[in-house]
C-alpha cells in the first residue's frame, strides 16, 4: 500500500525502544505517539525519564534498538540525515552558538547546503525578528558569546525558525533561566503556535500551564508516553 | 674528502657519561625518569644496533620482497606506536590508519628514490630504506597528534557539532572546524622543520651524510628533497587518515558516536 505523504500525520512513533549503550535497562519500551500538523506538544516527566531522549531520537541524534520514527509518512531512516533535521530542528537545553557575532550566529543554517535554497533574511528582517523575540536590544553585529544564558536561548529558538521547519522540538528550554526569561520564552512558543502554526514539541519536568494555547499534555512514566487526563 | 673516524667501543662507552648526567638529574630532583631513561638507553643500544645489522643485511642483498618486508615491518611497528599514544576505544581508526600509512607512504617513498633521485631499481635498499623509513617517522607523529586531537575536539565538542547537525548541516559541515585544526595541528611540526633547518638545526640526515664524508653541497640537496618529501607525506596522510576517521565518529544517521569518558 503507498501511503499518502499528505494524509500521513506529521510524526508517528511506532513500538519505539530505546536504552543506552553499554545498559540493558529500557529508556523506553514499544513507545507510541501520533503528532498532527499544528499541534502544541508538552511532554513532562522527572529528570532522566529519557525527555531529551525521545526528541533526539525523532531527529536522529540518538539511534533506537527498535521501532520506527515516521516524518511525513517518510521512515526517518530513509531520509538523509540533513534533510530531516532542516525540517525537524532540535533547539537543545544549553543553548550553543559559535564564537561570532548574533547575526552570524542567525545565518549560520544558511551556510549548510541543505539550506542553500532557502531565502536569507536581511539585516533590517534579523532586527524586526529580534524584536518580537526579547531581544530588541541586541544589535546583530554584537558578540554572541558575551548574551546572557536566557537571551542565548531565544536567539537559538529563533535562529531554528529561520530555516523554516515544519516540527520545532525544544529541550527543557527553559531550564537554565530565571523566571522572567522563562516567561518569554514560554509567550514565544505559544505565539509560534497561535500565530505561526508552528507545530512544536516540549518537554518539560516544570510544571508549566500554557494560557493561550491547549496543548496535548503527555507524561512520560514506565517506559512510555501517557496522555495527560484533562486532555482526554 | 678526510677518512671517515670510526667510534671504537670505549669511545661509544664513554658517552654514557650523558646518561649519567642525566640520571643524576633525575635522582637529584626526584623527576622519576630514572627508569625510562634506563630503558630508553638500552633500547636505543639495542634496537639501532639490531637495524644496523639487519641494514648490512639488506643493503647487501638485492631481494625487493626482502625490501618490502622491512618497509612493512617499519609501518606496522609505527601503527603499533600510534595505537599506545592515541587511547581511543569507541572509535575503530587502526586498520584506516594503517592502510592509509603503507599505501601512502610507499608512493613517496617510490616517488622519490625512483622519479627524484632516479635509483633503478626503485627499490634499492639505500636510497629505499632511510627515504621510507624518514618518511613513516615523520608522518608517525603528525598522525598520533592529529588523531588524538581529533578525538578529543569531538568530545569536548559534542554540543556544538550536534547544534550544527541540528540546523541542517551534513556530518562534514558539522564537523569541518574540528577535522581542520587536527590536520593542521599534526602538520605543525613538518613545517616548523621546513622554518628552522638550517639556521636553528643541522637535521639528522645531512649532519650524518657530512660526517661520513659526503659534499655538503651535494648532502643539502638530498635534505631539501627530505624536506618537502616529509611535508607532502605527512599532509597527503593526516587528511586521508583524519577523513576516513572523522566518517566514523558518526554513525548511519550522521549523529555523533562519541561519549564522555
Amino acid at each position: 500500500m503507498v501511503i499518502n505523504p499528505y494524509m500521513a500525520p506529521l510524526l508517528e512513533i511506532r513500538n519505539l525502544s530505546f536504552a543506552y549503550e553499554g545498559s540493558t535497562a529500557l529508556v523506553f519500551d514499544r513507545l507510541n505517539v501520533v503528532v498532527q500538523e499544528g499541534e502544541f506538544v508538552l511532554v513532562k516527566g522527572p529528570s532522566g525519564s529519557g525527555k531529551s531522549t525521545l526528541l533526539r531520537l525523532i531527529c536522529r541524534l540518538n539511534k533506537p534498538q527498535g521501532g520506527s520514527i515516521l516524518f511525513q509518512g517518510n521512515d526517518t531512516t530513509t531520509i538523509a540525515p540533513a534533510k530531516l533535521r532542516s525540517a525537524v530542528s532540535y533547539v537543545a537545553q544549553i543553548p550553543q552558538m559559535i564564537d561570532a557575532s548574533v547575526e552570524e550566529n542567525l545565518l549560520l543554517p544558511f551556510s549548510f547546503a541543505i539550506n542553500a535554497g532557502k531565502t536569507r533574511p536581511g539585516t533590517e528582517e534579523l532586527r524586526e525578528m529580534l524584536s518580537k523575540f526579547y531581544l530588541g536590544d541586541v544589535r546583530p553585529d554584537q558578540s554572541a558569546m558575551k548574551l546572557s544564558i536566557g537571551q542565548k536561548q531565544r536567539l537559538a529558538i529563533m535562529r531554528a525558525l529561520l530555516q523554516k521547519p515544519l516540527l520545532l522540538l525544544l529541550d527543557e528550554p527553559t531550564s537554565a533561566l530565571d523566571q522572567e526569561s522563562a516567561a518569554m520564552v514560554f509567550s514565544i512558543m505559544e505565539r509560534l503556535n497561535t500565530e505561526e502554526h508552528k507545530t512544536l514539541i516540549t518537554v518539560t519536568h516544570i510544571d508549566y500551564k500554557p494560557e493561550t494555547v491547549r496543548p496535548l499534555t503527555y507524561t512520560l512514566a514506565h517506559q512510555t508516553l501517557h496522555l495527560h487526563e484533562s486532555d482526554h | 674528502m678526510s677518512q671517515i673516524i670510526n667510534i671504537s667501543s670505549s669511545q661509544l662507552l664513554l658517552a654514557l657519561v650523558f646518561i649519567l648526567i642525566a640520571q643524576a638529574s633525575s635522582f637529584i630532583y626526584h623527576l622519576g625518569l630514572n627508569r625510562d631513561i634506563t630503558i630508553g638507553t638500552i633500547r636505543t643500544f639495542a634496537q639501532l644496533f639490531l637495524m644496523g645489522y639487519v641494514l648490512t643485511f639488506i643493503l647487501k642483498s638485492s631481494n625487493p620482497f626482502l625490501v618490502m618486508s622491512v618497509f612493512m615491518v617499519m609501518v606496522v611497528s609505527a601503527m603499533f606506536i600510534i595505537k599506545g599514544r592515541v587511547k581511543e576505544k569507541q572509535i575503530p581508526y587502526i586498520i584506516p590508519t594503517f592502510l592509509t600509512m603503507l599505501v601512502s607512504y610507499l608512493a613517496t617513498a617510490l616517488f622519490v628514490s625512483g622519479l627524484v633521485i632516479g635509483i633503478t631499481p626503485w627499490w634499492e635498499p639505500r636510497y629505499f630504506i632511510p627515504a621510507g623509513g624518514m618518511v613513516i617517522g615523520n608522518s608517525m607523529s603528525a598522525l598520533a597528534i592529529s588523531l588524538e586531537r581529533m578525538f578529543r575536539d569531538m568530545r569536548q565538542q559534542k554540543e556544538l557539532v550536534e547544534m550544527k547537525l541540528s540546523l541542517g548541516a551534513n556530518y562534514r559541515e558539522a564537523s569541518l572546524d574540528i577535522f581542520r585544526n587536527a590536520v593542521t595541528a599534526g602538520m605543525i611540526p613538518s613545517i616548523n622543520a621546513m622554518m628552522g633547518v638550517g639556521l636553528v638545526f643541522i637535521p639528522g640526515m645531512m649532519s650524518g651524510q657530512i660526517l661520513a664524508g659526503t659534499d655538503p653541497l651535494i648532502a643539502i640537496r638530498y635534505q631539501i628533497v627530505v624536506m618537502l618529501m616529509l611535508v607532502g607525506s605527512t599532509a597527503v596522510s593526516s587528511v586521508i587518515v583524519m577523513l576516513f576517521v572523522r566518517r566514523r565518529c558518526f554513525g548511519s544517521g550522521e549523529e555523533v558516536l562519541l561519549t564522555p569518558r
